[in-house]
């Protein structure tokens, strides 16, 4: 792990609106290669939104993100996939009348990975997929479905990693699974995001935090230290408190 | 063998050599020629539907164009029928990226969409204003050109290369990518598909097979109107037609159209309404009762259909 | 001549309000697409034929008897179609698929019971009950045309247009002003958290679907006035027509509707007038542009596009 290398990802003040709602209201953030960053903060407090503008389903209303020192705000996600960004979805979004091989079949065509992508088998194999590879996506149970969009995601060789909401709804068997798996790919120098609302889960496999409100920042530093801010505390009132 | 090949070789030839044998043991020949236009526009259908989720509601359009760009090539510049036929597919792709615009509405929206711009069209080519050019509502004579025979060997060309297309996507990576893309247009782009591209060449692909019809149609039609060229039966026909058999598939479509034109060549003619009450019922048992098609008989016992 | 198309397209276009409005209703409820809305026009249209050739009334009789039966009609087919519909994995496509197959039977069944002659009805006979009444207040003779801006129109327009006004009223009225409307509304709004709610969105759904019939059929009432004849043909075109009306004022806001059809039948009529030759491209250029320009229509938030 290299924390300290060069941010891989940089947002400068990003703005989001839907209307007169600022989603992102000049939101500041870093990723470096190796790390893995998590993204908490209150329900609307704009995580999937930063999410969805880095991956490219929203264009920002200003700001800039920069990806690899290029200037990436508001190109298409395809592109960006080729870059080398890619993300999961809280609600799964498999192509669900496809088998699962072939979901990943068309990610491994199209991704245009920069190196060599692991080989089908071995993503099957390494994700718990393989018995059920020649089913329609739709027969899979949520988890499953879930990794799949993991699988899918990785199988572009992704150099930043966005994972929305992965762990919700998993058991703890599998939560540790899963974590391990995220360590790994950090490990081989992915930078990954991680929206969350276990706390648990953040504090197991992140090695840094952003804290948002509102559409932006007001915390940036480890979960522990977190904890100990009165306005971190103040925004989770009510919400979910650290574990 | 490749699943391509054995399609090609057990599908695909199987049909043509069938449709090009019938003639010379069955007189209706018109009968056949219009199971081979209908074979291509269900094939048609299934490439942008089927593929991509678009259900084209104004397909006649392309295929009108397509006979009206046949109806000029031969009164106004004399060319020679293959030459119109080839011309007849590239306004059907003229039309098709003049349209593309409509790619951006989803749902009902495009259909809806859809279905105006073939009347528009329809309005367009039978104006009485431009009579000097498509001669307006009055109809095209093209006696030059005549030659069923012919036509009818065109219309077979045409359907093999439309089967050719459907095979292409049924066994390559590029058909998964375009069911990838109606599946989910989201997930297709974050696997690193470019969504508008592939909608884009999977519309101007059927829009080519509609045009391509059109051309041979009104080669061996000879004289039509525009109400006959952009009936919108040929729309529905083509659509209900795929879709009975079921879309997605090679041999969906092709059940679909043998089975019901079947059907309506049958009782068709003699007492219309009586068979268009029958095909009515039959399209709201269909969707209600089979919506993924007569294939799905099949795919839900878990078996394979190419 | 700009007076007369004004107040002519003033007059057909909140006739043609009536005719998109039920349409709308359906769509923005129930997010189905009512291909057969057009034959429902039709088949309002042969009750006033009856009311007024079998029985002697006065065509307007026909507008409650129209309303009640298409009402008790629509509660039945909604619950005999659209749950089922509802339950499938794409109803919005799969919805113009069977009401296309709705309006085959419809249209079958109306040509065996009527044949397919055209059907028109005197247009004195309209509002007979109240010549006395428009004399008292527009003066001239009880048979004679209307006055309006010192130009003349036929009194079975204005009749037309009056109904049609009321009709909206009475829409209005509903959605605002009663439970079940504010109801209605809800599920338009928000669909799938009027389920969670517990509305019970079978009956809201229901009760809408009977009332967009019922208005179609009102609006069939008066159509063998403002078109002149129908047949069991009639359908398809109106439709369409429908169609252009409803996506200009905006689908799925049924008020919206209203605004469209003034639109629409004051574009019409201008272009009637002025370019009389391309006025049938105009419902579907103006479709393809409004759907293309402005999704949402001229009164809609939100837009939708792939």
């Amino acid at each position: 792990m290299s924390p300290k290398s060069a941010p891989i990802l940089e947002a400068s003040g990003v703005v989001k609106r839907f209307g007169g709602f600022h989603a992102l209201d000049g939101l500041n953030f870093h990723v470096a290669p190796g790390e893995i960053l998590g993204l908490v903060g209150p329900n609307g407090s704009g995580k999937t939104t930063a999410i969805n503008v880095i991956s490219g389903l929203y264009a920002p209303d200003g700001g800039r993100v920069s990806f690899r020192g290029q200037s990436v705000g508001g190109m298409a996600s395809h592109r960006l996939v080729h870059l080398g960004i890619n993300r999961t979805f809280q609600v799964p979004k498999p192509f669900l009348s496809l088998t699962v091989r072939q979901n990943i079949e068309v990610a491994l065509a199209y991704g245009r990975a920069a190196s060599a992508p692991p080989a089908m088998a071995s993503l099957l194999d390494a994700f718990h997929l393989s018995e059920v590879a020649d089913r329609p996506a739709r027969d899979l149970n949520n988890v499953q479905q879930k990794t799949l969009d993991l699988v899918r995601a990785l199988s572009t060789g992704p150099q930043l990693l966005l994972l929305d909401e992965l762990a919700a709804g998993l058991n703890p068997t599998e939560l540790d699974w899963i974590a391990g798996r995220i360590k790994a790919l950090a490990q081989a120098g992915m930078a990954i995001v991680v929206v969350e609302h276990l706390m648990g889960f953040i504090e197991q496999i992140t090695d840094r935090v952003i804290v948002m409100n509102a559409g932006k920042e007001i915390f940036e530093g480890t979960l522990a230290v977190a904890v100990t801010v009165p306005q971190v505390v103040e925004v989770f009132l009510g919400g979910e408190h650290a574990a | 063998m490749p699943s391509a090949l054995r399609h090609l070789l057990f599908i695909v030839a199987p049909l043509l050599a069938v449709f090009a044998i019938l003639p010379s043991v069955y007189e209706n020949h018109l009968m056949l020629f219009n199971f081979v236009v209908f074979l291509i526009l269900a094939q048609g259908v299934n490439v942008i539907y089927g593929f991509t989720g678009y259900l084209p509601f104004g397909y006649v359009g392309f295929f009108g164009g397509g006979a009206y760009g046949f109806a000029v090539m031969v009164m106004h510049l004399h060319a020679s029928a293959p030459v119109a036929v080839v011309v007849a597919g590239l306004a059907g792709v003229a039309l098709g990226l003049l349209l593309s615009p409509l790619l951006r509405l989803s749902g009902a929206y495009f259909a809806i969409a859809n279905l105006a711009a073939a009347l528009a069209v329809l309005h367009f080519v039978a104006n009485p204003a431009l009579e000097t050019i498509t001669r307006g509502p009055y109809g095209v004579s093209l006696t030059a050109t005549f030659n069923p025979n012919a036509a009818y060997a065109a219309a077979l060309v045409v359907l093999a290369l439309t089967m050719g297309a459907v095979v292409f996507l049924k066994n390559s990576r590029f058909g998964l990518a375009l069911q990838s893309v109606r599946e989910d247009p989201v997930s297709a782009a974050m696997a690193g598909v470019s969504v508008v591209r592939m909608r884009v060449i999977a519309w101007l692909a059927s829009a080519l097979i509609a045009g391509l019809a059109g051309g041979v149609y009104a080669w061996y039609v000879s004289v039509f109107f525009p109400d006959n060229v952009f009936s919108g039966t040929f729309s529905i026909f083509a659509i209900v037609f795929a879709l009975f058999g079921g879309v997605a598939t090679i041999v969906g479509p092709i059940v679909g159209v043998l089975l019901l034109y079947g059907v309506y060549n049958l009782i068709g003619f003699t007492t219309p309404q009586y068979f268009q009450l029958i095909y009515g019922l039959l399209i709201m048992g269909l969707v209600l009762f089979l919506p993924a098609g007569l294939v799905s008989l099949a795919t839900r016992r878990g078996w394979h259909v190419p | 001549m700009l007076v007369y198309a004004l107040v002519a397209g003033l007059l057909f276009g909140l006739y043609f309000s009536l005719v998109g409005i039920g349409l709308n209703l359906v769509f923005g409820v129930m997010r189905i697409v009512n291909l057969a809305h057009g034959d429902f026009l039709m088949l309002g249209a042969f009750i006033a034929v009856g009311v007024s050739a079998l029985a002697g009334f006065d065509p307007l009789f026909a507008v409650p008897l129209a309303f009640v039966v298409f009402v008790l009609v629509g509660l039945v087919l909604y619950y005999l179609l659209v749950p089922r519909l509802q339950g499938s994995v794409d109803p919005e496509m799969l919805s113009i698929i069977l009401f296309f197959g709705l309006s085959q039977v419809i249209e079958a069944l109306t040509t065996i019971a009527f044949g397919t002659s055209e059907r028109s009805i005197d247009s004195g006979e309209l509002g007979k009950i109240l010549a006395g009444l428009r004399v008292h207040v527009f003066g001239g003779d009880a048979d004679g045309p209307v006055e309006l801006l010192g130009q003349s129109f036929p009194t079975s327009w204005v009749i037309s247009a009056a109904v049609s006004v009321v009709a909206i009223l009475l829409v209005y009225v509903y959605l605002y002003r009663t439970r079940l409307g504010t109801l209605t509304r809800a599920v338009m709004s928000r669909r799938e958290e009027a389920f969670a709610t517990g509305i019970n969105v079978d009956r809201v759904s229901a009760v809408a679907f009977g009332i967009g019939l019922g208005l179609a059929a009102i609006a069939g009432v008066f159509a063998p006035f403002m078109f002149g004849s129908v047949t069991p043909a009639f359908g398809e075109d109106a439709t369409v027509t429908s169609f252009a009306i409803v996506v200009l004022g905006s689908l799925g806001n049924p008020l919206g509707t209203a605004l469209g059809g003034v639109v629409y039948g004051i574009s019409y009529m201008v272009v009637q007038t002025y370019l009389s030759s391309w006025a049938d491209l105009l419902p579907y250029v103006l479709l393809i542009l409004i759907l293309l320009l402005r999704p949402s229509g001229l009164l809609g938030r939100r837009v939708r596009v792939a």
